[in-house]
């Protein structure tokens, strides 16, 4: 047992040497940090051996994320808009992982490749993709689009890039790079609507065990501006499915909803979206059928 | 002046010298940010009403000058967000010391120069010239730490205390710049130095007339003045606490009085904008920032720009000053600190030859002229209000954080003078150790040696955040990369783009529509005055349409600012950069090139 009475005498003097030691790991890291970064060399050599062994239906991720402009810089002639705004990183069955002072990006699978470029780890990682079998926001304009209420349904009509609704000039439904939870993400614009429901269906759909729906609140600004939640209601004839509801504090987190009795079959897809508060949210959603 | 103070008064000025040198020759790597663009703008303007009353008299017409419309012609810019003592100062600055500006900022100026040159035309950048204020205010306030320091430990721990304050390496960013976050930071000081010397020194009412001065200056410079008597009055009544215990009024003190008597009016004779209608304006000025919307801010990885509602929420953002220090101070630093505050508590109850020794209670009466004279003046209640009063402000989940650090880096002197105190008794713990060692030579070399090592963190941290201090934090959070990580604030005002501008002019499109995110235009006008833009750039304006309009672009990496990122994007049909610009592999600015475009 240590004695109290050392204790109390060495004590100041240990706590005083361990000021100044921490003071000198704190200068030495202060000088070596700076080279601890991946240098533009470092990149290059990794984007060579991607570029080297990349397959059309590759992933290219950067961890950490914020390093994300940088990969892109190097690799951007692989790494296409859809990609870098998917949906998530299931339909992807080879990733290949830039990283950095040991950070990953939790992709699940095997581990294929592991190569150090200076400070920069290049690591792909296999596995087997999830199979699309229907991409609801590719394929937007096999959807009928009506505002509900119990006034009744109106019909919005397909135009050039959109849905547009009627008695509403601002009030559509379109394809588009969205932003949120401060992500890009290709997705369905689909704003809900005071006292009425906005929905999408989609007639014939191909599904499969599961229906994978993405869903946000749109622009920065206007989660400033806006307080109100939104709901997306997945109906699957006529039976529900899943539901998910988005606000301002919201991440992007898209959730898998069970389809596994419909399976195999050709079904009515239903998105309905509603709100209380629908004023300046900008709703939007990504979907697809998943074997 | 006897021997010691001059010794005293040569140290200072020294650590004054060294702290200009150190950021003149730093301060040309720092772009100038959006706000610091307007007041650069702003302070030529006040210039122009100096200019004109000058003609004005020459005329024998000076009331011309303060009529409404005179005043109102140059003193509305910048107005009602910020009271004018430093602009003001940087506009004469620039007027003085500026050399030949670069012939692409012809026609850029708020009001058209009369000469080619200034006075005394010493800087080749104007933007140099608008800065030395702020500069000169930095070595000030290296002074007076000094000085502050010196009124609780030995000279050496005080010259410490000194470098520790001005190597903080988000402090060291605000330095320079024409802004008033590094000015009200040195007024924090003085006005705390002077009223601190009012509760016993030998003349008191000068330091209490001086306190009342300098509080007018620095309700002058900015508006976190406001706080400054709270943060002195609350420390006074726990001075005087067991008069409150016993039921006894405290005396009134003459430091405050003289804040309150002289304080307002030097506030109102400064600001010509504010005499045509001094309630009004007045009140239009307290409302501005009592008012002040909620910007964009990262903490922790989450976007602030609202008071947050929910519990969990506003807990987070209550830890953002506390957290922020912790994250941004040099560690050893705030180790010193806290050694320094563990040893100024114990002292009550020990006394510690290594301390200043007067603060005991001094023979006779306390009155309003020496209120601190029969009590003790509690040196850690001091610092405790005037570090935690400023961060508790800001702890307040409905006070905007935009600002980060610089909202209440009035703390971080007070953090250092305590630091000051840790360093002596690091060094006493060393010259112990040293002696039952039988290593008696060692004993006078602990107070340089501890000294030297406890600064060496701090200044070799400053010297690597340079020129992008916003974006450094430090070891607890992993540097730049940490901090990054983490979900900290990178850089606010894009001021970082500065160190790309060269590949900005190479690479322009021959059609000049370039987009310049949140660099603004007088930011871009003081860099093509400054010789570091060529003119003929163009600049599409802001907001996502501007993007559309574009073939060159940048982004500024901050949170809220990725959905411009998506708008490049979609308009330029590609999601990659044709230049980034990192700080130890992280982007602070992006640009982005339309394919095909001139």
């Amino acid at each position: 047992m240590l004695d109290r009475n050392a204790l109390k005498k060495h004590l100041p003097g240990v706590v005083a040497a361990a000021v100044l030691v921490l003071a000198l790991l704190e200068t030495a890291q202060a000088l070596v940090s700076p080279f601890r970064a991946p240098s533009d060399n470092d990149w290059q050599r990794a984007a060579a051996a991607v570029r080297g062994g990349f397959k059309t239906g590759d992933l290219i991720v950067a961890a950490p994320a914020w390093a994300d402009p940088v990969m892109r810089r190097h690799l951007g002639s692989l790494v296409t808009v859809a990609m870098a705004a998917r949906l998530d990183d299931a339909a992807y069955g080879r990733v290949w992982e830039l990283s950095q002072k040991g950070a990953g990006t939790q992709t699940r699978g095997q581990e294929t490749f592991r190569k150090r470029f200076g400070n920069l780890t290049l690591r792909r990682i296999e596995r087997t993709p999830a199979e699309i079998k229907f991409d609801f926001v590719q394929l937007w304009q096999q959807a009928r689009v009506t505002r509900e209420s119990a006034a009744g349904s109106v019909q919005c009509a397909l135009a050039a890039d959109r849905f547009a609704c009627p008695d509403s000039g601002a009030h559509f439904v379109k394809p588009a790079l969205l932003e949120f939870d401060f992500g890009m993400r290709m997705a369905l614009f689909a704003p809900p609507v005071r006292g009425a429901a906005v929905v999408l269906q989609y007639d014939d759909v191909p599904l499969g065990r599961t229906l994978t729906v993405g869903a946000g609140l749109h622009h920065v600004w206007l989660r400033k501006a806006g307080q109100g939640d939104v709901t997306i209601e997945v109906l699957v004839a006529g039976q529900r499915v899943g539901r998910l509801t988005v606000n301002n504090r919201s991440a992007w987190q898209p959730k898998n909803f069970d389809t596994g009795a419909f399976a195999g079959q050709q079904q009515i897809v239903r998105f309905v979206i509603t709100s209380s508060d629908p004023s300046s949210r900008h709703f939007g959603f990504a979907a697809e059928a998943r074997q | 002046m006897n021997a010691t103070r001059l010794h005293k008064w040569t140290l200072a000025l020294c650590l004054a010298l060294l702290t200009v040198t150190w950021l003149l020759g730093t301060e040309g790597k720092q772009g100038v940010g959006r706000d610091e663009a307007q007041y650069m703008r702003a302070g030529e303007h006040y210039w122009g009403w100096f200019a004109e009353l000058s003609d004005n008299i020459k005329a024998k017409r000076p009331g011309n000058s303060f009529t409404p419309g005179g005043i109102d012609r140059y003193w509305t810019d910048n107005a009602p967000d910020h009271p004018v003592i430093m602009k003001v100062l940087y506009g004469v600055s620039w007027r003085l010391f500026h050399a030949a500006e670069a012939p692409a900022g012809a026609g850029l100026h708020p009001v058209a120069p009369t000469q080619k040159q200034g006075t005394f035309p010493i800087f080749e950048r104007p933007s140099t010239a608008f800065r030395l204020p702020a500069i000169l205010f930095a070595g000030a306030l290296a002074a007076l730490v000094f000085f502050f320091a010196c009124e609780f430990v030995p000279v050496w721990a005080a010259i410490g205390a000194s470098i520790l304050c001005i190597a903080q390496p988000h402090y060291f960013f605000h330095a320079p710049i024409a802004c008033f976050d590094a000015p009200i930071t040195t007024m924090a000081v003085a006005v705390g130095f002077a009223y601190w010397r009012s509760l016993r020194a030998s003349h008191p009412w000068r330091w209490a007339c001086a306190a009342g001065v300098l509080f007018g200056l620095a309700m002058g410079i900015k508006h976190n003045a406001w706080l400054m008597p709270i943060f002195l009055v609350m420390h006074y009544l726990w001075m005087r606490r067991h008069d409150l215990f016993r039921f006894r009024l405290p005396p009134v003190p003459l430091v405050f009085l003289a804040m309150l008597l002289l304080g307002p009016p030097i506030f109102f004779a400064h600001w010509p904008w504010l005499w045509p209608s001094p309630v009004e304006r007045a009140r239009t000025y307290v409302l501005r920032h009592l008012q002040h919307e909620h910007y964009n801010f990262e903490y922790l990885g989450k976007n602030w720009n609202n008071p947050p509602t929910d519990t969990d929420l506003k807990l987070l953002r209550a830890s953002f000053p506390f957290v922020s220090t912790a994250l941004t101070l040099p560690v050893t630093t705030m180790a010193l600190a806290a050694l320094g505050a563990a040893a100024l508590l114990r002292r009550r109850k020990q006394e510690d030859g290594a301390f200043a020794t007067e603060d005991v209670p001094m023979p006779g009466r306390s009155s309003w002229l020496r209120p601190g004279q029969d009590v003790t003046r509690a040196h850690a209640g001091f610092f405790l209000f005037q570090i935690i009063g400023p961060m508790c402000v800001l702890a307040v989940p409905a006070s905007p954080i935009f600002g980060g650090v610089k909202h209440y880096m009035t703390a971080y002197p007070f953090i250092a003078i305590l630091a000051s105190v840790g360093l002596v008794w690091v060094a006493a713990r060393v010259a112990l150790v040293a002696r039952a060692n039988r290593l008696p030579k060692l004993v006078p070399l602990a107070p340089a040696g501890v000294v030297l090592l406890g600064c060496l963190p701090a200044l070799a941290e400053t010297q690597r955040s340079l020129p992008d201090g916003l974006s450094h934090y430090n070891w607890l959070a992993g540097g730049f990369a940490g901090g990054a990580s983490v979900g900290m604030n990178r850089q606010f005002w894009g001021y970082s783009v500065l160190p790309m501008l060269d590949w900005m002019n190479a690479n322009a499109p021959a059609n000049s529509n370039t987009y310049w995110h949140d660099v603004l235009g007088d930011s871009l006008n003081m860099y093509m005055r400054d010789g570091r833009l060529r003119s003929g750039m163009g600049n599409t304006g802001v907001g996502e349409d501007a993007i559309r309009r574009s073939d060159l672009g940048i982004i500024i990496h901050e949170r809220h600012m990725n959905l411009y990122e998506g708008v490049f994007w979609e308009s330029y049909g590609t999601a990659q950069p044709v230049f980034v610009r990192t700080r130890e592999g992280v982007p602070s600015v992006t640009a982005y090139r339309r394919p095909g475009a001139p």
